[in-house]
């Protein structure tokens, strides 16, 4: 990895660099929350924001995609052309930029790769920088916190000048390009010592340290807890459209108004929805809130474990604002603290 | 022509509502000639005062069921038509109607006195076509949205591979980047009532007030506790559903 050290007052430079030939999405006040949107202008962006609203997973994994396009009457196809615009995702905090890697696994897997999703990945460049914690924020506890791979740059704000890591070609010859840099001295590496340490210990204390956290989501399948818990759903969904890595999707064929033409899509689902997992015949294989809950935890906390070697869930808390019932990994977490304090 | 390809009947049926919603489906001016292209519309009160036909196909019902001849008129309906779409809250909740179902007699007393004129004296407490007869297919919502009603249409002439969910609207809202209005302490319906009309109330800035009908999956209890932790109160929740859901079905 490389290494170079800007002067804060050159960031507008760098912005502006990438705004010349990529469309540029960054963290911008949207009413009382933050989201990112499209901007015209550095001044646009909040700099040092609490988590957005929704994540960067909609640059990626829009919530409504058309596929292909048919006609009825000789079932002729017309693959859909993606016109993604170059595209930077400026200020992506670690949390999400490791939810991005998350999909990735998911979505660039060799064997099924999925073409849509590679095309906006293809079109995207990401840079990230460092944040403080909010009070909803457990990435710490889930290794989400850091991100090691993934960016194009990361800025880390060393107060007033930043220390970019460089992770692509693409974005260091624009970054060079644009911008006054400097090596990296002691001071500043001693500085981004400080920072990171006073970033880890800004954390909230209130939710707890757990290890092994998958085996104990085996271990306590069928604790009473999932029926409390499950039983607050309102089925809303809201947990998983806010949440950057929730990504399973239903496929809808709707005809245009003429009935003669139509399109194949791709809209986001969700598990916590009653129909998830119902199928032909009628069956639904999780009735009840308590499946459905359960089910997405172990997802996040335990089932892509198995298969990818990390967890689902990066702690961003989303989800916790979000779920106006207090349904979160959060609340799994104290399940399993609470637990050891009653079989102690 | 084959069976296959005979262009189905289709008939307007309406009860009582505001008639908005039949308004409503022609709301889509540049298509609305390829809609009514794919059927064949015998009678609608709307455009043309012909009786209606003795066969059909599809019967499109707007409206609650608020007298004995309505319901007797919605079953010779149901009888006679292949499929039946309900559009509107009113035909899908009783709706607006459905408000005077509780203290039915005395509302009814309250307006008319004792002598009820002979135009209301068949009169019952207001159903949701469902409670009456079979319906294959609803649109929902205060008014419908045109597109809705289209794609509707289009599922009972063709079919359809889209499942219609029974989650509630939050996701949907969230979709739109929209706040909580519950962070603002504000009533909001959008946590019972079944998702699909794409959050468009809060998504101009007002509250759902739940025209798309209460959630068959949808957790009153919880939501009256949600309401009460935001300093709304849950009573205020039960009284606001009731706009479009009626006592029984909130629970």
């Amino acid at each position: 990895m490389l290494y170079r050290v800007m002067d804060a007052s050159e960031l507008p430079k760098l912005i502006d660099a990438f705004m010349e030939s990529y469309e540029v999405i960054a963290p911008v006040q949207s009413g009382r929350s933050v989201a990112f949107e499209p901007i015209t202008s550095f001044d646009q962006i909040v700099l040092d924001y609490p988590t957005t609203l929704t994540s960067l997973k909609k640059y990626l994994l829009p919530p409504r995609e058309t596929l292909f396009e048919f006609s009825v009457d000789d079932a002729d196809i017309t693959d859909y052309a993606l016109e993604i615009p170059p595209r930077v995702l400026f200020g992506a905090h670690a949390c999400d930029i490791n939810a991005l890697n998350n999909l990735d696994l998911v979505f660039e897997d060799a064997r099924y790769p999925d073409p849509y999703y590679e095309a906006h990945r293809a079109a995207t460049v990401i840079i990230g920088i460092n944040c403080m914690p909010t009070e909803t924020c457990f990435c710490h506890l889930l290794d989400a916190d850091e991100v090691r791979s993934g960016y194009d740059l990361f800025l880390q704000d060393l107060g007033d000048r930043y220390l970019i890591s460089i992770g692509s070609v693409e974005a260091a010859n624009i970054l060079e390009a644009a911008c006054d840099l400097r090596e990296a001295t002691d001071e500043d590496r001693r500085q981004f010592r400080r920072l990171t340490r006073e970033r880890q210990e800004a954390f909230s204390p209130d939710i707890p340290d757990i290890q092994e956290i998958p085996m104990l989501m085996d271990a306590f399948h069928k604790d009473a807890f999932w029926e409390e818990l499950g039983g607050r759903c309102l089925s809303c969904t809201a947990c998983s459209a806010v949440c950057p890595t929730c990504y399973c999707f239903d496929i809808q064929d709707s005809l245009d108004p003429d009935g003669a033409t139509g399109k194949r899509e791709r809209v986001l689902d969700a598990c916590t929805s009653p129909q998830f997992a119902q199928v032909a015949g009628g069956h639904n294989f999780r009735e009840g809130g308590r499946e459905r809950v359960r089910h997405r935890m172990y997802h996040k906390l335990n089932g892509f474990n198995s298969k990818y070697g990390r967890y689902l869930c990066v702690g961003c808390g989303r989800c916790v604002r979000a779920c106006k019932a207090d349904i979160s990994p959060i609340e799994v977490l104290r399940f399993f603290d609470q637990k050891e304090a009653r079989d102690a | 022509m084959s069976e296959a390809n005979r262009i189905p009947k289709v008939v307007f049926a309406g009860f009582a509502s505001c008639f908005g919603c039949q308004i409503n489906i022609t709301n889509k001016e540049e298509h609305l000639m390829d809609v009514l292209g794919q059927i064949d519309l015998q009678y609608w009160q709307l455009t043309s005062s012909d009786p209606m036909p003795e066969e059909f196909d599809v019967a499109v019902i707007e409206g609650a069921l608020t007298t004995e001849e309505a319901v007797r008129r919605a079953r010779d309906l149901r009888e006679r038509a292949n499929a039946v779409i309900t559009i509107g809250a009113c035909a899908a909740t009783s709706g607006i109607p459905g408000m005077a179902t509780e203290d039915y007699d005395g509302r009814r007393g309250s307006v008319y006195g004792k002598a009820l004129p002979d135009v209301v004296a068949g009169g019952v407490v207001p159903q949701a076509v469902h409670d009456v007869i079979d319906v294959d297919f609803e649109v929902p919502c205060c008014p419908v949205d045109p597109y809705a009603f289209v794609e509707v249409l289009q599922h009972a002439l063709y079919g359809s591979n889209i499942y219609r969910k029974s989650s509630t609207l939050c996701g949907e809202c969230k979709n739109n980047e929209r706040g909580c209005f519950y962070g603002r302490s504000t009533l909001c319906l959008g946590l019972v009532t079944r998702s699909g009309c794409g959050a468009k109330c809060p998504n101009l800035g007002r509250p759902c007030n739940g025209c798309a009908g209460l959630s068959p999956d949808a957790n009153v209890d919880q939501a009256r506790a949600v309401a009460e932790r935001a300093g709304v109160g849950a009573d205020a929740l039960t009284q606001a559903l009731r706009m479009f859901n009626q006592p029984e079905r909130i629970g």
